[in-house]
């Protein structure tokens, strides 16, 4: 990294518009689904109504004498693609119709292309398949449990002897339901072939890794394949893998010689991208009778599909969390006849704390303890209780305590059911948690100009959380310009790559990549400075650039004109190229920090009619550096609006007999809407992380992490009643 | 075991399926001849290329293809086009004036009532209506009558904000 902190003080921080907005707000941002190219045909998948066995036929004779139907795909006449490469976690993308074999209900089995969307759609329908059925894997209880490749099992310490030696015990299993990601833009590409390149606009949360696998399953140049995706209408995971509908997009699109365009419906955006899996937790917690841990043990499942395993990450925070020292976490999944599942809106961590937070309640609870205490005297602040070495930042006492002082926490009375008005019963909850740390490699090139503009470079996504503005913001900072004189273009696989928006992991990559190619442009200027002039001998770290001119850093009275620099050689622009670099020496003794949060909630319960309102969110996160104050608490709103759905709604339903998804509709999934949702206090707490030059920690999903556990809580408080399977329905409630 | 899935209704010829429709669109007349099956959405984004109009859901669940017909808010993925012919149609192209953005999409803007955006404009189609309807004269009324538009980036407090500022401007 480079050896000067970066200035990152005049328009980091500040919670300016979103640069997109105008766009936005208009109507004008292209979406992949507003992408109309000359010749375009329209396809639609047909999606199996088995969950095991096999297609035996597909009569596609009569189909092709529909109006305006072009070709019917199925596995006897799809191409043959290469083996996938694995590009993001390991798992591998799944390559559609290359046989007849069927693993769950809803897969893909055939692509109908048309001339418009109304006949590709009516030919769908009347497409006829006979199937030879399997009996499916459908019951969790008849499946394997397998280890999960990014959550190993933890352990330390020796977790009997601590259950041993408990003054109180709590242990209880939890559960989580499937979740849809459902992000409101219907996700579909448009795929156009030249030859042997093709360029693809697509809704994915990651450019390059699509533009890899599209290069390796259809065996082109990787140089060949461009990916576009300026803007998506969000994803929350949905938009992480290399689904089959693009696949088949493109295949199409080779096979017919023209664009092809494949739009999912909402029930398939059940089905076809993606879901957080349903997951169980048995948890056993002791504890002196001071409060202080003797033992955590954690052991967790969840379900995968048979081709395509679940992320996973349900463990993945207990042992970082609490300073204890013995702690067990065991990790399973079991594959079943069930459509794929992939990462939600922190996957893992949002489950695994439903599970954890709500058995601290509990303890607390057992011990005729404060919840809020039960955390202080535990929470591991200092050193990474899991490798005993020194966080980079955590500040998670001080998100509960600065979140207990602006909630009013102390006039909470711990009884169950004593706050009352009139007939309403009042609960207060709350939860604490940590979020793992992921930073992926990105890249980016920052070029000036003679006219004093300047732009970056990336194949990076926005995906709604703010990349645009916040990029631009730092770039401004290292450039010394107004935003406005800085265009960021980004969402295209031949810009300088980048990893995808997923993870939290973008805004550290980016930003870290953006302040090291602004360092290689400051040598690339001082490569263009003569032996006369007042900059020469200069490293690039000694300078910074500021209104059009390479200054000396600790004297900005010193300056070249950059317009000058670069004509006294006879040119118009330059460039720095960058990338996120690993740590140095000092940032390797720490253990890389994610965020930390503490939710604070207040829910409202009419015990005749089982109605519960959340009625007000405190919300405080230590989110290292801050890169803008409005979009980043637009962040924790909406995260929080995720786990107010996690907590009180989303269930995406499977019939034990089909395999089927039960509920697959906006009409029959329900997700918070507005009136849902109280106002939010958000509040930034902390200091900008030590182990990355920009300070930054990924805040896109730490806000959701809590809130369900803190509202189930607030249950507690307010009824009496633990309910420990999400999520907490009416008829829970009715007392 | 053999399962099949087929339609009950026999394909029929391309002819009876088409229809022109008469309308004006933000202002300016249009004639669209499409296939009757055709949604209110289908041909603002398809026939008129006005994209800003989004399907979300094509089951009227979730809002993000509000328009104006006739200045109520309809959704237009449950309107065939051929309903709107001679009716007054607003899209989101259509909400800025003269002298620029619509009050409600500055305020969409200063409060960062969006994200992803993919929902925005049937927010500030529904928004704009919610202050004709005389719906919102309270937090609680607008987050009631802003329901019929999910946002899944959760921007719904910001919207709230957004709503109230341009409907205590307005004197509502």
């Amino acid at each position: 990294m480079t050896a000067t902190k970066p200035d990152l003080g005049t328009w980091v921080g500040k919670g300016i518009d979103r640069v997109d907005g105008p766009h936005k707000v208009t109507g004008s941002a292209p979406y992949s689904s507003d992408v109309t190219l000359p010749g375009m045909l329209h396809a639609v998948i047909v999606t199996s109504t088995i969950p095991a066995g096999s297609v035996t036929k597909i009569d596609t004779s009569a189909l092709l004498t529909l109006p305006g139907v072009r070709a019917v795909f199925t596995h006897e006449n799809f191409p043959r693609l290469n083996a996938p490469a694995p590009v993001l976690f390991g798992e591998a993308p799944i390559a559609p119709m290359q046989d007849g074999r069927i693993v769950f209900h809803g897969q893909e089995v055939a692509l109908v292309v048309a001339d418009t969307p109304q006949e590709a759609t009516e030919a769908a329908r009347l497409i006829e398949i006979t199937y030879a059925a399997e009996p499916a894997l459908l019951d969790p209880a008849d499946g394997q449990p397998e280890p999960l490749a990014l959550s190993p099992d933890t352990s330390r310490g020796d977790t009997e002897a601590g259950w041993a030696a408990a003054d109180v015990r709590v242990g209880a299993t939890y559960t989580t339901p499937e979740n849809t990601n459902n992000p409101l833009g219907l996700m579909g590409c448009v795929a156009a072939w030249d030859g042997d390149h093709l360029e693809i606009h697509d809704s994915t949360q990651g450019t390059n890794a699509l533009r890899t696998t599209l290069a390796v399953m259809f065996g082109v140049p990787e140089s060949g394949v461009r990916v576009h995706t300026p803007y998506l209408g969000g994803g929350f995971g949905a938009g992480l893998n290399q689904w089959p509908y693009k696949l088949l997009a493109a295949g199409a699109a080779r096979e017919l010689g023209r664009p092809v365009k494949v739009m999912l419906t909402r029930p398939q955006m059940f089905k076809l991208v993606g879901h957080r899996p349903n997951s169980e937790h048995q948890v056993r917690l002791g504890a002196g009778r001071d409060g202080v841990l003797t033992m955590i043990e954690h052991r967790a499942s969840c379900l995968s599909s048979i081709d395509f395993p679940a992320v996973g990450l349900l463990t993945s925070g207990t042992p970082h969390l609490y300073n204890c020292p013995n702690v067990a976490t065991v990790e399973r999944t079991v594959r079943l006849n069930r459509r794929y599942p992939t990462s939600m809106r922190a996957p893992g961590e949002a489950e695994g704390n439903w599970a954890i937070e709500t058995a601290m309640d509990e303890l607390a609870h057992e011990l005729g303890m404060d919840p809020l205490e039960l955390r202080l005297r535990n929470l591991a602040t200092d050193l990474d209780p899991a490798t005993g070495k020194p966080w980079s930042s955590n500040a998670v006492i001080e998100c509960c305590k600065v979140g207990a002082e602006l909630f009013g926490w102390s006039r909470r009375d711990p009884r169950p059911s004593s706050m009352r008005e009139g007939d309403l019963l009042i609960g207060w909850g709350m939860a604490a948690t940590g979020f793992f740390a992921y930073m992926p490699v990105s890249q980016a090139r920052v070029t000036v100009y003679a006219d004093g503009t300047a732009a970056v470079r990336s194949a990076a996504t926005d995906i709604g959380t703010g990349t645009y503005t916040i990029i631009t913001q730092v770039a401004a900072d290292l450039l010394g310009l107004h935003p406005q004189q800085v265009d960021f273009q980004l969402g295209d696989s031949d810009l300088p790559a980048s990893a995808h928006s997923g993870g939290s992991g973008l805004a550290s990559s980016l930003s870290n990549a953006v302040i090291d190619a602004v360092s290689h442009l400051q040598g690339a200027l001082l490569d263009l400075t003569g032996d006369d002039s007042p900059l020469h001998g200069l490293g690039p770290d000694d300078v910074v650039c500021r209104d059009g001119a390479l200054c000396r850093r600790d004297d900005p009275s010193v300056r070249v004109a950059i317009a000058d620099l670069l004509a006294g050689q006879g040119l118009v622009e330059a460039s720095g190229d960058g990338r996120l670099r690993p740590p140095d020496a000092a940032a390797a003794s720490m253990v890389h920090a994610g965020p930390y949060g503490a939710r604070f909630v207040e829910v409202a319960i009419d015990p005749m009619i089982g109605r519960l309102r959340v009625r007000r969110v405190v919300s405080v996160t230590d989110g290292g550096r801050i890169l803008n104050q409005k979009l980043a608490r637009s962040q924790i709103i909406g995260a929080t609006v995720g786990g107010i759905g996690q907590a009180l709604f989303e269930d995406t339903l499977t019939d034990p007999g089909t395999g089927r998804v039960a509920n697959g509709t906006f009409g029959d999934y329900l997700v918070a809407v507005n009136a849902d949702v109280p106002d939010i206090e958000v509040v930034f707490v902390g200091e900008p992380d030590r182990y990355t030059p920009s300070g930054t920690k990924g805040i896109g999903e730490i806000g959701l992490v809590g809130v369900a556990a803190a509202i189930g809580n607030a249950v507690h408080h307010a009824t009496g009643r633990r309910l420990r399977d999400l999520p907490i329905t009416i008829d829970q409630l009715m007392m | 075991m053999k399962t099949t899935r087929s339609g009950t209704r026999a394909p029929a010829k391309q002819d009876q399926y088409t229809v022109d429709v008469f309308a004006v669109v933000n202002g300016a007349p249009v004639q669209w001849r499409v296939d009757t099956r055709t949604t209110l959405l289908e041909a603002l984004r398809d026939s008129s290329g006005l994209t800003g109009t989004k399907r979300g859901c094509d089951q009227g669940a979730c809002g993000a293809c509000t328009v104006h017909v006739d200045g109520a808010r309809v959704l237009s993925c449950l309107m065939l086009a051929a309903q709107v012919d001679g009716r007054q149609v607003t899209t989101v192209e259509g909400l800025a004036g003269e002298l620029g953005m619509h009050p409600m999409q500055e305020a969409f803007l200063r409060h960062d009532a969006f994200q992803c955006g993919f929902c925005t404009s049937g927010q500030l189609m529904s928004a704009v209506c919610l202050l004709r309807e005389g719906r919102a004269g309270s937090d609680a009324e607008i987050r009631e009558y802003m329901s019929g538009n999910l946002c899944r980036c959760g921007a719904y407090p910001n919207i709230v904000a957004a709503v109230r500022e341009i409907a205590d401007g307005a004197g509502a």
